[in-house]
Formats: C-alpha cells, sequence, structure tokens
C-alpha cells in the first residue's frame, strides 16, 4: 500500500496549521494574519496499517491566481500530488468559508470537510445541522477541534475511507424546478442553465483540442472566469461564448447556493452578540484604537526590560560561575595562558554576554506571540491605517513593520504579504529602522552604564525614535513614486485565548533560533574577534592596541569621529556587528577583557574603563543611536536580497541606512556636547 | 450611497462595485456579491471601516468603502 498524500487547504485564520500541528507535531509558526504560511510543511503519521504523509497548504481564499498563497495552494492541487484534500473551515465563519469548499469539491478530488471551532458556535448559542450539511455537499463533514484535539481520529477515519471516493451528491438541491441539464445528480455545484450551457460548450471544445485533461469541467469553468494562467495553457477562443463580467456571475451563484445551504443548515444565527465585538468596540474604536495600541506596545517593552532584567541577573551569576569553574578547570589540566583567555574572554564572554539576555527576549517573542494568536495583530492594520495611509501605504504595512520589533529577518519576509512590488520595496527599507530585538543588549548595556535610573527612558527613547525614522522614510519615499491605490482589506478573526502550544511552539523557535544564533554566528565572531585582537603580524601580542582588530579599528575611528565614536575598539565593535547586532556586546566584552559585562560588577569596570577615555553618556546614546539605524545584520540583508530579488535594491538599503545612521548620530552628538 | 455614507450600526445592501477589475472579484469572493447585506461595525473619519459580511467581519480602507455602492436596509 503506498503513501496517501493528505492536503490541508482552508482560509487563513481557520486554524488550519494548528489541526496540521496536533496531527504531525511539527514544530511549526502559527500566526493570524493572511499569508504567513507560504512554505509548503509536511509531516508523516501512521493511522492504523496505513501511512500517510500531510501537507499544509498556505491559507487561501480561493483558488484563482491572484495572490501567492492562492497560486501555491493551487498548482499543487492541480499537479495531482494529493489522494484527499482536508478542506478545514472556521464554523463560526461557515458562510464564507464554503466559498473555498465549493471550488475545491469543483476540482474532482476526494475532498473532507472539517469544522473546527465548533465551541465558538455553540457560545453564541448557533447550530449546525451536521446531516444536511454532508448531504447538501456530498462530502464527509467532520466537527473537530484543533486546539482541544478532539475529532482528530474521527477526521483520520473519513480521510482513510474516502481518499478514494470525490463527491457525489446525495440530494438535488436547487429548488428550481424543470432544469435542462440533469447534472444535479454529477456535481455538487450547478450553475445556472444559461452558465451550464456554456460550460459545455467549452467542455467540447477542450476535448477535441486537448484530450489529456483530467477534470475537464473546472478547467472549462475557469476559463470561463477568463483565468489568465489556465488560458495560456489551454488557448481556446471564447469570442462570443464569455466575456470577464462572467466570472462575477460564477462567483455571485455560488454564494447562492451557499446562502442556500447556509438557510438549511445553520439554525438561530446570531443569537448572541459575540464577545469579540464588544472587545472591538474598544480595541477597534475610532478615538481609543490608536492610544489603546500605543498602552499595549509600552506595556509590551515594559514588560521585557523590568520582568526579563529581574531574570536577567540569575542568567548572570550561573555565566559568571560558569566562567570561573572553567578557567579554574582549564588551569587545573594545565592548558595554556592563550587555550585559557581563548575560553573564557574569547568564548564565554562573547557567547555568555549574549545568552544573559535571553530572558528579555524571551519576554518579548512571548508577547508578540500572544498579540498574534489573540487576532489582535490583524486589528493593529485597521487601526494604523490613518497613519499609514499619510506616509502613502495600507495598514497592512504595519504588520511586517510591528514583527520588525522581535526579528527583521521575518519582519521583512512578511511584506510578502503585500501585494503592490512598490509598497513591498517601500516596507522592506523602512522595516530593519523598527528596532529589532537583538538590538536590546546594546541599548541595557550602554543605558545601564551611563543613564542610572534614567536606564529604561533611554532604551526606550531608541524604539520611539526607530519608529520615527521609519515613518519619516517612509513619508520621503511617498513623495517620489507613483502613488498605488492599493487599499486595506483584511479579515478580522474572532478574538480567541491564544492556545498554549501554539504560544509555546511559537517562542520555543525564536528563543531555539537566538540559541543556535549564539552557538554558531556569534561563537565564531568571538572567536575570530579574539584573534584578531590578540595577534599582530609578529604573532601573539600582550597589547591589543597594536592587533590586527585594533588597525582595522584605527580605519573607521576617523569617519566615526563626528559622531563621538572615534575609538578603535567602536569601530571593531561595530563593525563586528554586521554579523549579528548582539556581536556588538560581545564584542565589548572581549576588547576590554572583561568576562561578565552584562552583570553589574562588569558594567562598572567597563564604564570606568570608558570614562577614562573620554566616552561618555552624550557618546553612549550616539552609540545607542548608530546601532539602532546602521547596517542590518547579515541574516538580514540576505533577507533583503532574497525578497527584492535585487542585488542594486539591497546595496540601496544597506548605504541607505548607513548614511542615516552616520547623520543621526553625528547631528545628536555635535548638538549635545555644543549644549551641554 | 456608497457604503462610506453608512454608519456604525446601520445594515446595507450591495448593489455594485465600482473598483478595479481586480479588487471587484476579490471582494466578490469574500461574500461582497451583489445584494448582499452588510453591518457596519466601526468607522474612521479618514475612512477604513469594519464591516460584518455573510458573518465574517473584514477592514475596507478608504477607497474600498467610497467605491461600492449601497442601498439601506432597515
Amino acid at each position: 500500500m503506498n503513501e496517501i498524500n493528505v492536503a490541508f487547504v482552508g482560509n487563513p485564520n481557520c486554524g488550519k496549521t494548528t489541526l496540521f500541528n496536533a496531527y504531525t507535531g511539527a514544530r511549526l509558526k502559527v500566526a493570524n494574519w493572511p499569508g504567513v504560511t507560504v512554505e509548503k510543511k509536511e509531516g508523516r503519521m501512521k493511522y492504523h496499517s496505513n501511512s500517510y504523509k500531510l501537507v499544509d497548504l498556505p491559507g487561501t481564499y480561493s483558488l484563482t491566481c491572484y495572490t501567492m498563497e492562492e497560486k501555491l495552494t493551487r498548482q499543487y492541487l492541480l499537479d495531482g500530488d494529493a489522494d484527499i484534500i482536508v478542506d478545514v473551515a472556521d464554523a463560526s465563519s461557515l458562510e464564507r468559508n464554503l466559498y473555498l469548499t465549493l471550488q475545491l469539491i469543483e476540482l474532482g478530488k476526494p475532498v473532507v470537510l472539517a469544522l473546527n471551532m465548533m465551541d465558538i458556535v455553540e457560545q453564541r448559542g448557533m447550530e449546525i445541522d451536521l446531516h444536511r450539511l454532508p448531504e447538501m455537499l456530498g462530502i464527509p463533514v467532520v466537527p473537530v477541534s484543533a486546539r482541544k484535539k478532539r475529532g482528530l481520529d474521527i477526521l483520520m477515519h473519513a480521510v482513510a475511507h474516502h481518499y478514494d471516493k470525490p463527491a457525489v451528491p446525495k440530494e438535488h438541491h436547487h429548488p428550481v424546478g424543470a432544469h435542462i441539464h440533469q447534472h444535479h445528480d454529477e456535481y455538487v455545484m450547478v450553475y445556472s442553465d444559461d452558465i451550464e450551457d456554456k460550460i459545455d460548450i467549452v467542455i467540447s471544445m477542450l476535448e477535441k483540442k486537448y484530450r489529456d485533461i483530467n477534470n475537464v469541467r473546472w478547467y472549462a469553468i475557469k476559463l470561463l472566469e477568463h483565468d489568465r494562467e489556465i488560458m495560456e495553457r489551454y488557448p481556446i477562443d471564447l469570442s462570443g461564448i464569455a466575456d470577464e463580467s462572467l466570472e462575477s456571475e460564477i462567483i455571485n451563484q455560488k454564494y447562492d447556493f451557499i446562502s442556500e445551504i447556509i438557510s438549511e443548515v445553520l439554525v438561530n444565527k446570531e443569537r448572541k452578540s459575540a464577545a469579540t465585538d464588544r472587545a472591538d468596540r474598544i480595541l477597534t474604536n475610532r478615538y481609543f484604537g490608536v492610544p489603546v495600541f500605543f498602552l499595549i506596545m509600552a506595556l509590551v517593552f515594559f514588560l521585557t526590560f523590568t520582568i526579563g532584567d529581574w531574570i536577567k541577573g540569575f542568567f548572570e551569576g550561573w555565566i559568571e560561575a560558569f566562567s570561573n569553574a572553567t578557567g579554574n578547570m582549564l588551569e587545573n589540566i594545565g592548558a595554556g595562558e592563550m587555550v585559557i583567555s581563548l575560553v573564557t574572554d574569547g568564548i564565554i564572554s562573547g557567547v555568555g554576554g549574549v545568552l544573559t539576555f535571553l530572558p528579555n527576549i524571551f519576554i518579548l517573542f512571548l508577547a508578540l506571540a500572544f498579540l498574534e494568536d489573540s487576532g489582535y495583530m490583524s486589528r493593529v492594520a485597521y487601526v494604523m491605517d490613518g497613519i499609514m495611509g499619510a506616509i502613502g501605504l495600507s495598514g497592512r504595512a504595519f504588520i511586517p513593520m510591528l514583527l520588525g520589533f522581535g526579528c527583521s529577518v521575518p519582519a521583512v519576509m512578511a511584506s510578502r504579504a503585500l501585494e503592490d512590488p512598490q509598497d513591498r520595496r517601500r516596507t522592506i527599507l523602512a522595516t530593519p529602522f523598527m528596532s529589532c530585538s537583538a538590538r536590546l543588549p546594546v541599548y541595557v548595556l550602554f543605558s545601564d552604564m551611563f543613564f542610572g535610573k534614567y536606564a529604561m527612558i533611554a532604551a526606550y527613547s531608541m524604539y520611539v525614535i526607530g519608529v520615527i525614522t521609519a515613518v519619516a522614510v517612509l513619508f520621503v519615499l511617498s513623495k517620489t513614486g507613483k502613488k498605488t491605490e492599493n487599499d486595506l482589506l483584511i479579515e478580522l478573526p474572532e478574538y480567541k485565548t491564544p492556545s498554549k502550544r501554539t504560544i509555546a511552539i511559537y517562542v520555543w523557535e525564536k528563543i531555539s533560533d537566538y540559541l543556535q544564533k549564539a552557538g554558531t554566528t556569534i561563537f565564531i565572531a568571538s572567536v575570530i574577534l579574539w584573534f584578531l585582537l590578540n595577534f599582530n603580524t609578529n604573532g601573539l601580542t600582550h597589547d591589543m592596541g597594536t592587533s590586527f582588530a585594533a588597525y582595522v579599528g584605527r580605519f573607521f575611528a576617523p569617519v566615526l569621529s563626528p559622531a563621538g565614536l572615534g575609538y578603535w575598539q567602536i569601530g571593531v565593535a561595530l563593525f563586528s556587528g554586521i554579523a549579528a547586532k548582539e556581536v556588538v556586546v560581545s564584542s565589548m566584552g572581549v576588547l576590554y577583557g572583561i568576562s561578565n559585562v552584562a552583570a553589574p560588577e562588569g558594567m562598572s569596570m567597563l564604564s570606568s574603563i570608558l570614562n577614562d577615555s573620554g566616552f561618555t553618556a552624550i557618546n553612549a546614546y550616539s552609540m545607542m543611536l548608530f546601532c539602532l539605524l546602521y547596517v542590518p545584520c547579515v541574516a538580514t540583508i540576505a533577507a533583503i536580497k532574497r525578497e527584492s530579488g535585487s542585488f542594486k535594491f539591497t546595496l540601496t538599503a544597506v548605504l541607505m541606512q548607513l548614511g542615516i545612521a552616520w547623520v543621526v548620530s553625528t547631528l545628536f552628538y555635535q548638538v549635545a556636547i555644543h549644549i551641554i | 450611497m456608497v457604503l462610506y455614507d453608512a454608519n456604525p450600526g446601520e445594515n446595507v445592501i450591495i448593489r455594485e462595485i465600482n473598483l478595479q477589475e481586480k479588487t471587484t472579484r476579490r471582494l466578490e469572493m469574500l461574500g461582497m456579491t451583489k445584494g448582499t447585506k452588510v453591518s457596519v461595525l466601526e468607522k474612521k473619519r479618514s475612512g477604513p471601516m469594519i464591516i460584518k459580511v455573510r458573518g465574517t467581519r473584514v477592514a475596507l480602507g478608504r477607497s474600498f468603502v467610497r467605491g461600492i455602492r449601497t442601498e439601506k436596509y432597515e
């Protein structure tokens, strides 16, 4: 028996990925705005004696070819790999979800409908007639709860029994009496006589010209809809048969049938006002919406700094103890001075300095996961639409920017959700200014060292300046280039209590990324940095001022000096920070030979060294500004290159950011030293 | 009247969509076909609105809500 290939298809936000995860246990990202699962995800499982390959396809509203998700899903289903389709539908918005269901049935493959979120339906006092629905659709319908893992076995049972049986209507549904086309016992979705006539004509044309088409009816309908892709693949002369407005009529008739289903199947439509509507009265209110959003973000960062810093205290202790123990152990086994220096000053101070910030980053991602999974994220697009409109973008573009607070790489990737290429590029240019979590250690380090009890305000201000810079860049860009008519169109899903599993998976993914980065990029950068700092052309040196790194640093120092950053050590730190922004922190530790740079003792040591060299709070703030705005890390640069597909654009983005960073920090420094 | 003229709490019926061909199709696929009942949930002065159509909440931008011709429905 061969493996059975099961494709999971559904609208965005229908809980498809959660259901998929419940079967495969794959650690996948679940997000709440359309189009985040752009990649195809696969998992394998056994059910009874058969093995199944499950494929999670991108969330999509239809099978046309307008968006990337639609194209991907459709292509996969057409290529014929899938044996059966599991159509996951959000039962609480059944009417809209059934549109995709009808399209999937029309494809001619076996379909099982998984009705998710039945609990919300029940809460609202609604009922769905689970006997009538499968009768009318001609496919098995299984109620499931992806979150509570209910109905999973029954769904697989239905899959096992139907993977070789396409939809067959069990009962005639159209109320229209005499229909000259006797299709009702063949097809679930039957159109008006007028359209059925046209379908017949196109089918006969197709059959004459192309003999190898399976499910010719689907292709005929797509041709009548003037589907670009299918028209290129099977060109036939449609003149006199259909113009482009026929697509609209086909959509209308599908929805007419859906209305008919809903009126028979859905009992007590909307008896109670949904809790979501009450929450939205405040969260999306025309006056409160924006301030509430800013309050929520302020709370997120407040928690990140306070709770994060509190847990960070413990981490510092452990890492210091570990560093001392390792040093002692190496000494005991008779390791040479150089090895001990490499391990403690190079690796542990570099990697450890970055690991200390794990708690802050954990809290930040926890908060972002909560915002996403609760359904609030897509509201932000609406709330911010007014402000974004003033700078020439739709509120939708704000989602990638908000994600930029977590990490610029997925944020740049999320700009795909914007359809217009020009909007996408603008968003990509602005996103790296949103201060990502990797820059947070830099702020915490410098503001704790130089700003005492105002440290949190200093760190906070970086986020605000980042947002202002992003907005300013977008504003300037909106004055150039053409105006696009791309407007906001986004579904606002039902609010829900975020699922622990979903959040755990999301946060774990980010944390493991961070740990991986600490173990690879930051580890390697620390080792290289240690070598560059301890060697010169004559071999080992004890005076870092004569090392290779010092040469590199001195090369950058004159350029950075107007910004108050004309120190070779700072030059080295900033240069190595391009590998990953956290490296700025670890390199400060390595550069000044402080093993625990993020702990209070390490900080006071570093700040006194810096103070002695004339580096004061003004220089520190200038440094923070520069770190906020300058070249994004290599991973982000690679993401920009991937998403834009243009080397020139990527180079422009990098140079623009470098320029802005230099101008802003120089301006700040020059003004500040003349005032204070 | 266009959709933009309706206020929160009001119900309207879609009569016609006068937007780019592609946009019109996308709205129709989300269930905003001719004759569909729409309730307005939220509205900002600058334009964007939240509507409920076929049991789903959708946020629509300023130019979209001005391109959808509607009629009052009680």
